[in-house]
């Protein structure tokens, strides 16, 4: 666990090395973060501006939610985005080679590999929105640390979902698309499930859980209710996600053809 | 016991075959099919600590399929390989360790960075003391004379820098072998030669057993104890150099320079039992015959009966001449069977 530690930092380290090669990227990176976040709760702004309240929750609950999604999604996006590089590049040109040959477990050092700066641009809108709306929560010292404590489950479904995702392309050679539309069902996280349609809830509940990655740990916060499936929920689907997620990997590795070269 | 075993090792890989073109394209999308590709063919061999086996064979014989089986990366279909008694698919982290790998056409080096940030980075990965480490770096550094780019980005350093670098990189963990996969591709002849003397200095000092993989003959020539030479999948060759000159080597040359270029026409062998390839450039021709149907000395003795010589050398059979000779009779057994 120590090395783990060690080699982390260590690449943490190196990664920010390489992004300040490359300055000019980085800030543009941020900025575009910001820009899309900013522009994002402009619609919400929006769409308040038209009706009062949606199925029953005040603007100022929805942006709890939202500035709840953020936070986790910010942090995968900050430690493993490397995934995406699986799925689009890696696999499909041999260049996966290179952590067959290293005695670190390859999806722990694929994950180490890049730490994406531009996600400091979510986890600070995250944040801003979380203290800007924190009066509609009844904040105790339980419900603190559940919060934070839900935090990395949080995380871990989302970076499961791309491991799953990305290990697809160890059959397929290609499986950046598959990500992406997994991916992209986060953007209905935010909402309250209840506004969609059975379907949608359905799969956003079970199948691409990203319901429990927003919406259902946030109303509990906001409500009070329904902790076992709000909370323990969350926390059976996280660890079952990520089970799944992981067998998948490693029935990848050895299904890996590898490239000519 | 061996350093290397490697035991009826096959790999096959699931093929889409398709049709040409974007209709073939669509066609294979909905009705893919499928068909088995034998990449490596019941390969059996054993390499002893510290020889350099030269593994050859033309563009996709299985070289490569065969090295990324040996270093893990691959899992066979079937059969085994063990390293220093480990089987690499079995215990891959604990295996690494032991080997270094560089294909020559991928690099492991941390691109935007300087080089010696790779190397830190490696001493961590590989978990290596800082005091070996510093030991370690002067000695790859006196070998393959890294100092002189070590704080240069890897991407800006020329190709035979960076192969130096990945040799490096390869080395810094000492591993009991070592895995080149065309270490001098697009070098030129200098940083060649360079490549292979740190090769060479590596295996004498350390003991390192290596498998080196190349299109170079001269690697070969001038690097390998033994020849492992594969053709589809399949083992055509195994020995050493002068077995293979003696079991395929009857090609010789010799060339004659002349005094007068106008007598390259006067030449004539067809008096010799066996056809003889004539090459003449200027003033020098060259004769190409099977030393096994006519013999040097008679070739010598009809062309000075015939012609005014100012010199004569006689080449050896080199490698390339003789496997190319042994592709061709391949490839026409294959034809014969098909």
């Amino acid at each position: 666990m120590k090395r783990v530690f060690r080699l982390e930092k260590i690449f943490i380290a190196q990664y920010l090395k390489q992004t300040m090669e490359y300055k000019a990227d980085f800030f543009v990176g941020v900025f575009g973060v910001l820009l899309n976040q900013g522009l994002n709760l402009v619609f919400l702004k929006i769409i308040f501006s038209q009706i009062p309240k949606l199925d029953g929750w005040s603007l100022q609950q929805i942006i709890f939610i939202y500035g709840f999604a953020l936070i986790p999604k910010g942090l995968d996006h900050l430690f493993f985005d490397n995934l995406w590089a699986v799925g689009q590049r890696l696999v499909r040109k041999g260049e996966f080679d290179k952590y067959l040959t290293r005695p670190v477990n390859p999806l722990f050092h694929v994950l180490v590999e890049t730490f994406q700066v531009d996600a400091f641009g979510e986890l600070l809108v995250g944040v801003i929105l979380l203290v800007m709306t924190t009066g509609t929560v009844h904040w105790t010292w339980v419900k603190l640390l559940l919060f934070i404590l839900s935090i990395p489950f949080v995380t871990s479904i989302y970076t499961s979902l791309k491991i799953g995702t990305s290990a697809m392309a160890f059959w397929m050679k290609k499986s950046g698309a598959i990500s992406y539309l997994f991916y992209m069902f986060n953007d209905f996280a935010r909402y309250p499930v209840s506004i969609f349609n059975n379907v949608v809830r359905w799969i956003i509940s079970f199948i691409i859980p990203f319901a429990f990655t927003a919406f259902y740990p946030a109303s509990y916060f906001l409500t009070d209710k329904n902790i076992v499936f709000n909370l323990g929920g969350l926390v059976v689907i996280s660890i079952v996600l990520l089970f799944i997620s992981i067998s998948i990997w490693n029935k990848g590795i050895s299904a890996y053809e590898s490239a000519g070269s | 016991m061996a350093m290397i075993e490697v035991s009826h090792l096959q790999k096959n890989f699931k093929k889409t075959t398709k049709a040409p073109g974007l209709i073939g394209a669509f066609q294979s999308l909905i009705h893919p099919q499928y068909q088995t590709f034998e990449a490596v063919k019941d390969l059996s061999f054993e390499v002893p600590q510290g020889e350099i086996l030269g593994f050859i064979g033309a563009n996709g014989a299985g070289k490569s399929t065969t090295i990324k089986m040996l270093t893990g990366i691959l899992a066979p279909t079937s059969g085994f390989c063990r390293i220093n008694g480990k089987i690499p698919q079995e215990d891959r982290k604990n295996y690494v360790k032991d080997i270094g790998v560089v294909f020559g056409q991928r690099t492991q080096l941390w691109w935007d960075l300087p080089l010696q940030e790779t190397y830190s980075v490696l001493k961590e990965i590989y978990d290596v003391p800082e005091k070996e480490f510093h030991k370690r770096m002067d000695f790859l550094n006196e070998i393959l004379d890294l100092n002189e780019f070590i704080t240069s980005p890897v991407r800006t350093l020329s190709l035979g820098q960076r192969m130096r670098a990945d040799i490096a990189a390869s080395l810094l963990h000492n591993p009991k072998v070592l895995f080149l996969d065309e270490p001098t591709i697009g070098l030129d002849v200098s940083v060649k030669d360079n490549i292979r003397k740190a090769i060479a200095q590596i295996n004498h000092e350390e003991k390192t057993t290596i498998v080196l993989t190349t299109h170079d003959l001269d690697d070969i020539e001038l690097l390998c104890n033994r020849i492992f030479m594969i053709d589809r999948g399949s083992e055509v060759f195994d020995g050493t150099i002068k077995e293979l000159k003696g079991q395929f080597g009857r090609i010789r040359e010799v060339e004659f320079e002349l005094v007068d270029s106008n007598d390259g026409a006067k030449l004539d062998y067809s008096t010799l039992p066996v056809p003889v390839e004539i090459r003449q450039t200027g003033n020098t021709v060259v004769a190409k015959f099977d030393d096994s149907l006519v013999s040097v000395p008679n070739i010598l003795k009809l062309t000075l009966a015939q012609v005014e010589v100012k010199d004569i050398s006689v080449k050896d059979a080199d490698i390339e001449e003789i496997v190319r000779q042994i592709f061709r009779k391949e490839a026409q057994e294959h034809e014969q069977l098909s």
